[in-house]
């Protein structure tokens, strides 16, 4: 609850300072009442492949998104896009995202990827396995890019998956992985690594999670 | 462009209806589809969904009839058709957590009208799906004995066609549509560099996505084996048998000449059978009887290599076990002296109805003239059918296990006990009465008099005209044997809800359908035997619509095809032949194709039963 309260209100807090722009345009729109059946929410999972774990140093590589109108997930709205970056890739990232240079060099800028993203994420809330990176990267791209930080309600399905365990009983090492998780409720393996393929992991993830809690969740309970 | 979600495009891609789309039409599939969750024991379709056709990733979905009863069960890769509701009161469930992909109806209606093949898909009805999927048979019967020796590059009957490495996978396809050919040979500067059959085109091609424009070399099956147009046709054959394949180019020194199909060497195939049947008519003893038998395996496969139907295999076999009873017989005659009074040898059972199949069971009878006097000529009789009855064993017809044979005493009666005993088991119309019945109606003389046989027919005729209930028992008994449910996973649903894994094809399938075009042809009184003939011949008559008998004789050759497929498998793996066929073997294709043979089988036994319930209560 107060999570969700301290979001709704530093986003008001950005969005009275914002110039007129994509990043306006997103911040004025008001994050959904915390009282909303999860199953009734709209959502955009998003997954990210980046050069490194550091927001601040490190750059983002590729996006894949697709949104979801409550349990429902909608194909149609899935996108992938490779970012034209500034430095050369290197050879450790270029292999776990199979993303070489010159498809890099080929992408669309960053900015364009970005303007994208956030108007297909407006009104809805952001779905991501282990959120704080999709946060991160996104809201240090906003500053570097359209002048200045974001709020974005989330939900993170690693943090739902330690909330959904029995209590008291710590995950073993590995357990908490995408993958782990969804052989868990019998997903079907996806490529991993694959900005897009990591989203749709995570949005079908959510549901399965969504099926699975005691009773049903809502907004303010399960936000991150 | 990369295409997005190829991973959900890849599982699509080899099931039908979405297998008939063409590459550009199945990349563009994917963004049409929603994905839903459904958690083990929710309604399904999801509450809210509007009208949708469901493809299960994974997971699993039940049906129940309104009295509870599984009535199917939907799992990974299989299709669940939730445009149109259910109103037969049947509710369907999710029975594991499951992950479903699903194409809203205005989407599936809009590529219903783009692409004609998965209209036809949803249009077509199961009896065309069914004759879809059977394999292509030859039709016509020119039977030369000696084509086998003949050189084959007489056999082949088409020019070459050909196409250079270079060419687009479009335009081979256009090529090969033109000239109406199912091979294309690719042809590199005189020389052949390989082979391109439809099948390359749907699985190496249509099913991985590749583009139209690639070169057909890409999806060419290289190193390709060939032969010399001069050499003899039965080489041919071997070649085709021991490599699995249909087509065979000609090549000599000069280079491509043509190609030779299976369905080209199919007459030298039939005259295989002609030559054996010659030798049975000459064989001295049964000991020489059971070895040309034993070439009868031999001859399925090459008759199945060379592409024959089921009915086709089925008459080749019945004609070659005829002749070895005949001939049998011809040797006990020899043997025990003239016969003191005339008599009919008759088959029944499959071999009655011209459908035999190796190693089954012997099922005959001995229908005696009047004249037949137990204390002087039984002993005749008896040692004669005794001889036969060794001699069919001998030659792979084992046994009936029920004693329905001819060295039975019961099997060999006078014509006039055969009637009397036909009357009395029509006016009794109980249950094992309306069997024993219901067997000899496929009754049919192999050696012998006709004409004894047919006093036995018209008292059948006539009794079953006075008696419905004895119609009514012999169509409760057809209803007896009920087709399967359908698939889960690697194990066959059967009614009641029990899974085994193994299917019986004869007794799940074609024998209900058998018993079915049986009381059928009863009751629009046809005197044919075989079960297509029956149903040809009752179609459109009292009982049975047009469409129903068409429907039916469609599921039947299928089915006989599977089975003629899994026993050819057996045959070459050494195996003894049987009919039960392992759900793990069947392709995706073949599992929906069966399914539909189950329908048709349901549904025209639904169709029957309610006939009679409602004939029975007027």
């Amino acid at each position: 609850m107060i999570r969700r309260l301290a979001g709704e209100l530093r986003r008001r807090w950005l969005l009275a300072r914002a110039p007129a722009g994509p990043r306006r345009d997103f911040l004025a729109a008001p994050w959904p009442p915390g009282g909303l059946p999860c199953a009734a929410a709209r959502y955009l999972a998003l997954d990210l492949e980046t050069t490194g774990g550091d927001p601040q140093q490190h750059e983002i590589v590729s996006l894949g998104w697709v949104c979801l109108d409550g349990p429902r997930i909608d194909l149609g709205s899935a996108r992938r896009r490779i970012v034209r970056i500034a430095g050369a890739m290197s050879a450790e990232s270029a292999t776990v995202h199979a993303i070489t240079d010159d498809e890099a060099a080929a992408g669309v800028p960053l900015d364009a990827a970005l303007r994208e993203l956030l108007a297909a994420l407006a009104g809805r809330v952001l779905i991501a396995h282990y959120a704080p990176t999709e946060r991160g990267f996104v809201d240090a791209a906003c500053r570097r890019l359209l002048g200045g930080g974001i709020a974005i309600p989330a939900i993170d399905t690693l943090d739902i998956a330690r909330r959904l365990m029995p209590p008291g009983q710590a995950p073993a090492p590995g357990s908490l992985r995408l993958g782990t998780l969804r052989r868990h409720y019998g997903l079907p393996r996806y490529p991993a690594h694959d900005a897009l393929s990591d989203a749709l992991a995570a949005a079908e993830l959510f549901l399965a999670q969504l099926g699975a809690a005691p009773r049903p969740p809502t907004l303010a309970e399960w936000l991150a | 462009m990369r295409v997005e979600l190829a991973e959900i495009r890849d599982f699509l891609a080899p099931l039908p209806p979405f297998s008939l789309l063409d590459a550009d039409a199945l990349d563009a599939l994917p963004a049409q589809l929603a994905v839903r969750y459904l958690r083990r024991g929710s309604d399904f379709p999801p509450a809210g969904e509007a009208p949708a056709l469901y493809v299960v990733r994974k997971g699993a979905i039940e049906r129940r009839d309104a009295h509870g009863s599984l009535v199917d069960v939907f799992a990974d890769g299989d299709v669940v058709d939730a445009t149109a509701a259910d109103d037969d009161g049947s509710r369907r469930v999710a029975v594991e957590d499951s992950l479903l992909y699903l194409l809203p109806a205005p989407a599936l209606q809009a590529l219903r009208r783009a692409q004609p093949a998965v209209d036809a898909h949803f249009a077509r009805s199961a009896a065309e799906r069914l004759r879809h999927a059977r394999r292509p048979s030859d039709g016509d019967d020119a039977a030369d004995a000696d084509a086998l020796l003949r050189p084959v590059g007489e056999l082949a009957t088409r020019a070459p066609v050909t196409a250079p490495p270079t060419l687009s996978i479009r335009e081979a396809a256009r090529r090969m549509s033109a000239a109406r050919v199912s091979a294309l040979m690719i042809v590199d500067d005189g020389r052949l560099a390989g082979i391109v059959t439809d099948r390359d085109l749907r699985r190496r091609c249509l099913a991985t996505g590749l583009p139209a424009e690639a070169a057909v070399a890409s999806i060419m099956s290289a190193p390709v084996a060939a032969i010399d147009p001069e050499s003899p046709a039965f080489e041919a054959l071997l070649a085709m048998t021991r490599r699995g394949i249909h087509h065979l180019p000609l090549v000599d020194a000069g280079g491509v000449r043509g190609l030779v199909s299976s369905s080209d060497l199919l007459r030298g195939q039939r005259a295989g059978s002609v030559q054996l049947a010659r030798r049975i008519r000459r064989c001295a003893s049964p000991a020489e009887l059971a070895a040309a038998a034993g070439e009868l395996p031999e001859l399925q496969l090459r008759l199945v290599a060379a592409g024959a139907g089921a009915a086709q295999v089925g008459h080749a076999l019945t004609a070659l076990y005829d002749a070895l009873a005949c001939r049998l017989l011809e040797l006990a005659e020899s043997e025990l002296g003239p016969p003191p009074v005339p008599y009919a040898w008759a088959a029944c059972g499959s071999q009655g109805r011209h459908e035999q199949t190796l190693r089954s069971d012997q099922d005959n009878a001995l229908i005696v003239h009047d004249d037949f006097r137990p204390e002087a000529h039984g002993a005749w009789f008896a040692a004669l059918a005794q001889a036969v009855a060794d001699g069919l064993d001998a030659c792979g017809l084992r046994y009936c296990p029920g004693r329905v044979m001819a060295s039975t005493a019961d099997w060999r009666q006078p014509v006039r006990v055969w009637s009397e005993r036909f009357a009395e088991w029509i006016r009794a119309a109980d249950k094992r009465s309306a069997m024993l019945a219901a067997n000899f109606l496929d009754l049919r003389v192999v050696r012998g008099d006709p004409a004894l046989l047919a006093p036995v027919h018209a008292t059948v005729v006539r009794e079953c005209a006075r008696h419905e209930s004895f119609v009514a028992q012999m169509t409760a008994n057809a209803l007896e044997n009920r087709p399967p449910l359908g698939f889960f996973r690697q194990l066959l649903l059967v009614r009641g809800g029990t899974a085994t894994d193994a299917f019986d094809v004869k007794r799940g399938g074609l024998l209900p359908i058998s018993d079915l075009a049986r009381v059928h042809a009863l009751a629009a009184g046809c005197a044919e035997i075989g079960t297509l003939p029956r149903l040809r011949a009752a179609a459109g008559g009292p009982t049975l619509s047009a469409y129903g008998a068409r429907e039916l004789a469609e599921a039947f050759e299928f089915l006989g095809g599977l089975r003629l497929r899994h026993q050819s498998a057996q045959l070459r793996r050494g195996e003894a032949p049987d009919n039960l066929i392992a759900p793990a073997s069947l392709g995706r294709l073949e599992r929906a194709e069966l399914k539909a043979a189950f329908a048709v089988i349901e549904r025209q036994q639904a169709v029957m039963a309610q006939r009679y319930a409602a004939r029975s209560a007027t």
